[in-house]
């Protein structure tokens, strides 16, 4: 996890993005911009709202999450990275290139060595076995299989697939082909990762063990990844940046902590009603900025610790005081008494039920 | 009177109907025996006869008889042929050629030489004893009633157009595939070759060439023959998993790589159907196409047809099935290894 308070980097921008899908998406654009949304749209004019207005800065080396309801859009919005699919209006810029001015040459390039693709259903060549599914980027590149076989091999060993190059995806259990997945993407070396619910196949314990072994990858790597989900705690648990989408434009984004203790909306409040705070919540969070550093402490935590861990120390008392801290320096105050209310979700209804009707 | 007079004389057509209506051509059988009766028959309403080309040309001689449009027709493909021949003759010409080679050779290896090359292809090809032994089984026994030359021929005939079928089918499924625009407009075509009798088509190809040149019923199997392979192709690439392609395009693939390095190779197996049946039908179409003097074993069966010879039809029958058996399973055979090499 990051401090939101660094400045960052910007990899990837998205600037006023517009799909629509139907036979005349530009007349249809009229209406959206002068304020139709995707029901009527689809009624009146028979013309589908894939992504409406959407702005997003994705930073260098860090995790996005992009998360949505199914049909919100997601899959649409992260195929505009790679031009999968051509937007109706907008810009994508990629290191501050705008890449749908790029000829079929440079897309292609950009595809090759700039941006690498994980899919929900592992999308494998079932023709060609482990090995050569991994090197599929240096293959596409014309290298042969004795050129490539040490790199691919490599990063098939670093997913956990030692010695398993020679079989063929179907021999595989479906945790395996996405480990194959992600290997294929690693070993194209980009800088950046797509991820289209990557993990949405997988059953609870595999899902947890990928995102285990992503988040490892990511602390060893820094990549930029895009990581689509519509699975809250996936989405918290690797977020560093987190957009929520519906209905194809974005609801809420930025810092994850942020979003969940200043929901924008009864959608998001929806969202975020039914999950365990005191785990995903971490102190720097609910803490205090600054305050005196010689004030009695009953305890230091670092700003990173979740809430959990906080209870656990204070013994479920709530008249304790603890010193935040980061890389052992004194950064913040944090009451506990804070923190037991940060539990609880503010501004929406006790009743998380209620909550999800308005919704 | 003729039933239909009213319609032109209502129209004020009757002039037109007098003037233009020379007595031409010969008269029709109905004519014949209206004449010959030698009586003015009074048409009841349950004879009404259809306003077809010949009733109306009674009520009025301008109006063609259906006799002229067949004539009609004929005509106008006898103006075309001429030219249609200086532009098809040469373009097929290679057929006959390849055609008449593969006679040739097939016939001038000795036996002892193509049954076993036979069976090393089929071994090849399929990796199974059983499918090597019924080749040898099969060619064995037709050798041995004295049909080998016949089925050489029916072989090398098949051999030949099955491969320009596969040769043409191909890339022509792969465009299909590729424009929904060009599979929309192939799809009545292929229809029509597959529906259309085979005698239909044999009919203008006479005309075209002359009955002894092979071209002719090398053009026939082909044209009836291409189809399967034409859709299996097509159906095979368009069958092939979105997300695989959708993954290859995500990593930068060009469509070259994309056809020959995911498309193809995933549609193997149906292409390879594509082709057991076009081989398949390639062997039915030979034995039509005696008719128009292709050699093989179909001759045997027409003989047995012509002058009633029961036994060489028979025999020659069995011979055909035990063909289309083993050229069945060879293909089948291969196959089953391409499938098994990339199971889903
Ligand atoms: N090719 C297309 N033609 C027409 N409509 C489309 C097309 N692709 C997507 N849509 C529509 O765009 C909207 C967004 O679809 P998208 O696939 O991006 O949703 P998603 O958020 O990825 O959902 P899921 O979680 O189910 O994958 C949906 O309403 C969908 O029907
Ligand atoms: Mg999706």
């Amino acid at each position: 996890m990051i401090d939101p308070n660094e400045p960052q980097e910007i990899k990837i921008s998205i600037r006023n993005l517009y799909k629509i899908f139907g036979a005349n998406p530009k007349m249809a654009l009229e209406h959206v911009r002068a304020g139709m949304g995707k029901t009527e749209l689809l009624a009146e004019h028979d013309h589908v709202l894939g992504l409406n207005d959407i702005n997003i800065d994705m930073p260098t080396g860090r995790t996005t999450v992009i998360m949505g309801l199914s049909g919100s859009g997601k899959s649409t919005l992260i195929r505009h990275l790679n031009r999968l699919i051509e937007p109706t209006s907008g810009q994508v810029l990629v290191d501050g290139d705008d890449i749908l001015g790029y000829n079929q040459r440079e897309l292609r390039q950009l595809r090759k060595h700039r941006m690498s693709m994980v899919f929900q259903k592992f999308a494998l060549m079932p023709h060609r076995t482990v090995l050569q599914n991994a090197g599929l980027a240096p293959a596409v590149e014309g290298q042969r299989e004795s050129a490539y076989a040490d790199e691919a091999r490599k990063w098939l060993d670093r997913v956990g697939l030692e010695g398993q190059g020679a079989l063929y995806p179907h021999q595989l259990s479906g945790g395996m082909q996405q480990r194959v997945g992600i290997a294929r993407a690693l070993t194209s070396n980009s800088d950046v990762m797509l991820m289209d619910e990557a993990f949405s196949a997988l059953d609870p314990l595999i899902r947890t063990d990928m995102q285990n072994l992503l988040i490892e990858l990511q602390g060893e790597l820094q990549k930029t990844i895009v990581f689509i989900t519509h699975d809250l705690d996936e989405a918290l648990k690797l977020a560093d940046h987190l957009v929520i989408l519906k209905d194809g434009f974005t609801v809420q984004q930025g810092e994850p902590q942020h979003i969940l203790l200043n929901p924008a909306d009864p959608y998001i409040e929806d969202f975020v009603s039914d999950i365990n705070r005191a785990r995903v919540l971490r102190t720097r969070s609910v803490m205090k900025r600054g305050g005196d550093p010689s004030v009695e402490v009953a305890g230091e935590v670092d700003h990173d610790d979740n809430l959990e861990s906080v209870i656990e120390m204070s013994g479920g008392d709530t008249t304790k005081l603890y010193r935040v801290t980061k890389n052992g320096e004194h950064i913040g105050l944090l009451q506990m008494r804070d923190l037991v209310r940060a539990l609880v979700p503010q501004g929406g209804s006790d009743d998380p039920e209620a909550a999800r009707r308005a919704g | 009177m003729a039933t239909y007079d009213f319609i032109f004389d209502s129209l004020n057509l009757r002039d037109w109907c007098d003037s233009h209506g020379g007595e031409g051509g010969p008269m029709t059988m109905a004519q014949l025996l209206g004449q010959s009766s030698g009586e003015e028959t009074t048409v009841s309403a349950w004879d009404t006869p259809f306003p077809s080309l010949d009733a109306l040309h009674d009520a009025c001689a301008a109006v063609p008889r259906s006799r002229d449009l067949t004539t009609g027709l004929e005509e106008g493909f006898m103006t075309i042929k001429d030219s249609l021949k200086v532009v098809v003759d040469p373009l097929t010409q290679p057929l006959s050629w390849a055609l008449n080679d593969a006679l040739w050779l097939m016939q001038a290896v000795p036996w002892w030489i193509m049954i076993p090359l036979l069976m090393l292809i089929s071994w090849l090809v399929g990796r199974s004893f059983k499918i090597v032994g019924l080749l040898a089984l099969t060619f064995g026994f037709l050798a041995f009633v004295d049909y080998y030359d016949y089925t050489m021929q029916t072989l090398a005939i098949i051999f030949v157009c099955a491969f320009i079928c596969v040769l043409f089918g191909v890339p022509i499924g792969i465009a299909m595939s590729r424009s929904d625009r060009f599979q929309r407009f192939m799809i009545p075509v292929l229809d029509m070759l597959q529906t259309l009798p085979p005698f239909v088509y044999l009919i203008p190809l006479i005309f075209l060439f002359s009955v002894t040149e092979p071209k002719l019923y090398g053009i026939a199997i082909i044209l009836y023959a291409m189809v399967p392979v034409v859709r299996l192709t097509d159906l095979g690439i368009r069958l092939v998993d979105k997300d695989v392609i959708e993954a290859a395009d995500a990593f930068g693939m060009t469509n070259r790589q994309k056809l020959f390095g995911v498309q193809i190779p995933l549609a193997l197996p149906n292409i390879m159907a594509g082709v057991n049946q076009t081989i398949m039908m390639s062997l039915a179409m030979v034995v039509i196409a005696s008719l128009v003097s292709a050699p093989g074993l179909g001759v045997l069966v027409l003989r047995g047809i012509r002058s009633l010879e029961l036994g060489v039809g028979l025999l020659s029958g069995l011979g055909i099935v035990l063909l289309a058996i083993v050229l069945d399973r060879v293909t089948k055979a291969a196959l089953a290894r391409i499938n098994a090499s990339q199971p889903r």
